[in-house]
């Protein structure tokens, strides 16, 4: 790994090859995300956010929000280094000043990027500055990062108006004028930063009773803040490393070390204002209970500020640069962690969350092209600055147009294609692997989940007309018993109707029957859709929603053959003791683990209610109402319009218990004084 | 002023869900599509603005029927996120929401303390879903289409203070039975949909223990700090900006003028030197 690490001189590109080809897979791979981005941008578009993401209604923020507020603090780099080099005169630390601003305008770009996915309307993202609402914390994030992606872009237009392109006079104006202004647009971006970083943080002060007590604090927004001042730092950093590894830049490994003192105080800092706040509330304790949460906060602020903190603070890690390296990482990804913790992690209760395939890939693409125009950028601008015109093998630069990869395998075509092509290639092959992966995996995650479904099988079999009331008896030829009852001997149909692996009688011709008969045309149609793609057949509970309340559904005679006669009794009845009624007996779902699907409008029975035959209110309600309802429309003069409606049967019972209404019949008794 | 509100009383409802089907219907809902990020069927969705959650206490017997729905709180979190103004608290009472201003942050969703407004997820163009107590219905002097369903007038509508005080009146009539707690007079300050019961409701929101504090007090407690922290901010730093530029300059001046005064002393030397040599 040693050799990872980059001396500190500078190493040009052109004559070294391995730095091409450690660049050259990085762009392939970043174009290849940018590929796949394309594709779930079209997906995204097209099928809206339930059908993309794992976002619902338990949890509306989720993983594109968090990394929105991540890439904010991650560009936080650029206001305090221009801060550092313009008002306090640090002038040492000035080449690192273009960079850091460049990452943050592509930071708050990214961010910009990330909303447009995220928001449900992203066509009303200018709403705020039509329908302003003061207050709402959003409100002044929204203002302060369109005020500040200005700030940004009036920043860094002197670089881009160092380009040959802008030789013009009027150029040189407005050159020369942003350059004379460059005071107030640096104090003007740290005020607005110092806004909206801290106030991301007071987006969550609305939830005291949602966010977990280890995240929640009145004073979040000057967490936010401080945090986001170190992290900026640390990202300086990073990004230093990044420039001197892939784009053979200078490593100034002793201004690194002074930037990893000032992120040491910073996030020593950080980590005595979070404890602190924490002490004072009196919640210290709840760090340490042993919850999952307790841990992850540990972790957390372990991996985000104690220990680079700790670590930056001995002169021997500030001076290497794989120490530097690896504590600019750890904050980096433990501060990353302190937002998704906050905006994601702490708000995790009912129901689990984890982002899709297709949240995670647009933020790869999103994060991964603007990496490609840093890369753009600094390969064609004079982003640092000090390394130009002091020598004449600059390996960028305006000469070497279209030859920003030298090194490749010689070619017929001109060097500014082959690049192009091979990036272009990388990035069509993954946009149509991600075609390829879409369908399934966007109507999947819409409806319900999908269920393997078990093959339609016959079986022998009994049905009898019911000798009273609707329906068929129907039951398998398990043993003698039933073959001896039954005369009507068929062939039956099982089918896996619920797409829950198990099979069940389905007599079909009753349900033509039932639908119409088959010279209808609806009938069909009503299970069978033809040929409609990625549609299957509607399942038995899209009708027979209230199947497990029904009495009928449990066939004793059926159960008691397959279970082996009188010896299979004690399977159900298990206790002999007891009286063998279905109120004692095992519950259905013991043995039919998987009976009740999860959206069935009916609630699974409940503890006192064994099996999962009609309780007492189903089988009245079941008998009664329909009827009452019937003669209070057709018969109003004779039974009264309120003979349908619940207070008819529910009147006059002890308060104490007004759900329960008595058994009319004895009601009726008690009142004819019998 | 007086505004509408809706008094619950669960201790009268039979959770018949007239009040659903009166909703579904007003509203044209259409059927409720069990889907992914419909957590439970009986819970609210964007198809379902009111629905009858059935809880078992363990002190008072059998089922115990609670109409959830929105709470139009009289100071409402939602409407204090929304940075566009999408929702409004009216002066009537209800809290009611423009498709035409939300750009769909889903703020509002993270900020209500209930947990009540849903998204339209199915949809490639989706809105807030919640309910609205039936606006264009009280604004013409009606009742919400629930309360006018409601065979047991277990839920019932008029002028909140008018509301609060029966409840106050209903609990005192019997106080054996009902918890000595109107939810809703108070909690997160005050809701204009308000609830009397046998059993503490206490699941109604995410957390029980919040205070009367209405929730945008606490945004407003760090937004009220944004002036100050322009003005100090910037004041900070262009006053270290014209301090460092000066002691800066100044630092210069000095090492200039001491280059300087070396040089004219070297060249008065010279000057000496040369006239001695003449």
């Amino acid at each position: 790994m040693k050799r990872l690490w980059i001396p500190c001189k500078p190493r040009m590109n052109n004559k070294n090859s391995h730095m091409n080809t450690r660049l050259i897979i990085l762009k392939t791979t970043l174009w290849a995300l940018v590929g796949t981005l394309a594709m779930v941008t079209v997906a995204r578009g097209i099928f809206g956010l339930g059908a993309t993401t794992a976002l619902s209604d338990a949890m509306p923020w989720g993983y594109w929000n968090a990394l929105k507020m991540s890439v904010v603090a991650l560009a936080a780099g650029g206001f305090v280094l221009a801060g550092t080099v313009y008002v306090f005169g640090v002038e040492k630390y000035r080449c690192f000043v273009r960079p850091a601003i460049l990452t943050a305008f592509l930071g708050y770009l990214t961010f910009v990027t990330i909303l447009l996915y995220d928001l449900g309307l992203p066509w009303h993202i200018w709403h705020p500055i039509v329908y302003p609402q003061g207050h709402s914390v959003l409100f002044e994030v929204a203002i302060c990062v369109m005020l500040y992606l200005t700030v940004l872009l009036l920043e860094f237009a002197p670089v881009i108006l160092e380009y040959r392109w802008f030789g013009h006079s009027v150029f040189r104006l407005i050159h020369k004028i942003l350059k004379r202004v460059t005071i107030p647009l640096v104090i003007t971006g740290i005020v607005l930063s110092t806004l909206h970083q801290s106030s991301l943080g007071s987006l969550f002060l609305i939830t005291p009773s949602r966010t977990h007590e280890l995240w929640y604090s009145p004073v979040i927004w000057v967490l936010f803040f401080v945090s986001a001042v170190g992290l900026g730092l640390m990202m300086v950093m990073a990004e230093s490393f990044f420039s001197a590894w892939f784009l053979g830049r200078k490593l100034h490994a002793d201004l690194l070390s002074g930037l990893g003192r000032a992120a040491s105080v910073v996030l020593f800092v950080y980590v005595g204002l979070r404890l602190g706040d924490l002490a004072l509330r009196g919640l210290l304790g709840s760090a340490f209970d042993g919850s999952w949460q307790a841990w992850l906060f540990l972790l957390e602020i372990s991996l985000s500020a104690l220990v680079p903190a700790t670590l930056l603070s001995f002169r021997r890690v500030r001076t290497s640069v794989p120490g530097l390296a690896i504590c600019a990482g750890m904050t980096i990804f433990g501060m990353i962690g302190y937002r998704f913790n906050v905006s994601v992690v702490t708000f995790l209760r009912q129901m689990a969350y984890f982002p899709t395939w297709a949240e995670l890939a647009a933020s790869f693409g999103i994060v991964a092209a603007a990496m490609l125009v840093f890369i753009f950028f600094v390969e064609r601008l004079k982003v640092y600055p000090e390394e130009h015109g002091d020598s004449a093998d600059t390996p960028y630069g305006f000469a070497l147009k279209g030859n920003y990869d030298p090194g490749t395998v010689q070619s017929l075509l001109p060097d500014s294609l082959r690049a192009v092509r091979r990036y272009s290639l990388a990035a069509i092959v993954a946009a149509a692997a991600t075609l390829a992966f879409l369908p399934a995996e966007l109507f999947s995650t819409s409806g319900l989940p999908k269920t393997p479904v078990a093959a339609a099988r016959t079986v022998d079999g009994v049905m009898l007309a019911r000798v009273s009331g609707h329906g068929h008896e129907i039951s398998l030829v398990g043993s003698d018993s039933t073959d001896s009852m039954g005369n009507g001997r068929a062939s039956l149909m099982m089918i896996d109707g619920n797409r829950n692996g198990r099979l069940v009688l389905f007599p079909h011709k009753l349900h033509v029957k039932a639908f119409g008969g088959a010279a209808s045309r609806d009938t069909c149609v009503t299970c069978h859709h033809g040929n409609m793609p990625f549609d299957q057949n509607t399942s038995c509970a899209a009708c027979h929603r209230d199947m497990y309340t029904a009495t009928d559904i449990f066939n004793h005679a059926s159960h008691a053959a397959k279970l082996g006669g009188n010896e299979g009794c004690a399977k159900c009845h298990a206790d002999p003791a007891q009286a063998k009624t279905r109120t004692t007996a095992t519950a259905c779902a013991e043995c039919h683990d998987d009976m009740l699907l999860a959206d069935s409008m009916i609630e699974p029975p409940q503890d006192d209610m064994t099996g999962c035959a009609a309780g007492y209110m189903n089988a009245m309600h079941g008998l009664c109402v329909s009827c009452h309802e019937y003669k209070a429309m057709s018969e109003p003069e004779t039974y009264g319009a309120q003979f349908g409606d619940c207070v008819t049967c529910h009147r006059d019972v002890d308060d104490s218990d007004l759900r329960r209404m008595k058994p009319y019949v004895m009601h009726t008794l008690a009142a004819e004084g019998k | 002023m007086s505004t509408c509100a809706i008094l619950t009383d669960t201790t009268l409802c039979t959770g018949c869900e007239r009040c659903v089907e009166a909703c579904r219907e007003d509203n044209e809902l259409g059927p409720d599509v069990p889907r992914r990020w419909k957590s439970r069927i009986d819970d609210l969705s964007s198809t379902r603005y009111t629905t009858i959650l059935r809880r078992k206490s363990e002190d008072k017997p059998g089922v115990h029927f609670v109409r959830q729905q929105c709470r139009h709180c009289v100071d409402p979190a939602c409407v204090s996120a929304c940075l566009v103004g999408a929702l409004q608290k009216t002066p009537e009472g209800p809290v009611i929401y423009d498709d035409a201003r939300c750009m769909g942050c889903r703020y509002c969703m993270i900020a209500c303390p209930y947990g009540i407004p849903r998204y339209t997820w199915e949809k490639p163009v989706p809105y807030i879903r919640k309910c609205d107590m039936c606006y264009d219905r009280v604004v013409d002097g009606g009742k919400p289409a629930c309360v006018e369903a409601c065979p047991q007038k277990a839920t019932i509508f008029g002028d909140r203070d008018e509301l609060i005080a029966e409840a106050h009146r209903r609990i005192k009539e019997n106080p054996d039975k009902y918890v000595d707690r109107v939810v809703g007079e108070t909690e997160i300050g005050g809701t204009s949909v308000i609830y009397i019961s046998d059993i503490p409701l206490d699941f109604l929101a995410f957390n029980p223990e919040m205070g009367d504090e209405p929730l945008p007090k606490l945004t407003w407690a760090a937004l009220s700090k944004v002036p100050p922290i322009i003005g100090g901010v910037g004041a900070v730093m262009t006053g270290a900006w014209w301090i460092i530029g000066r002691r800066m300059k100044l630092a210069e001046e000095a090492a200039r003028d001491k280059r300087q005064d070396k040089a004219t002393d070297e060249k008065a030397l010279d000057s000496v030197q040369t006239s001695d040599e003449q």
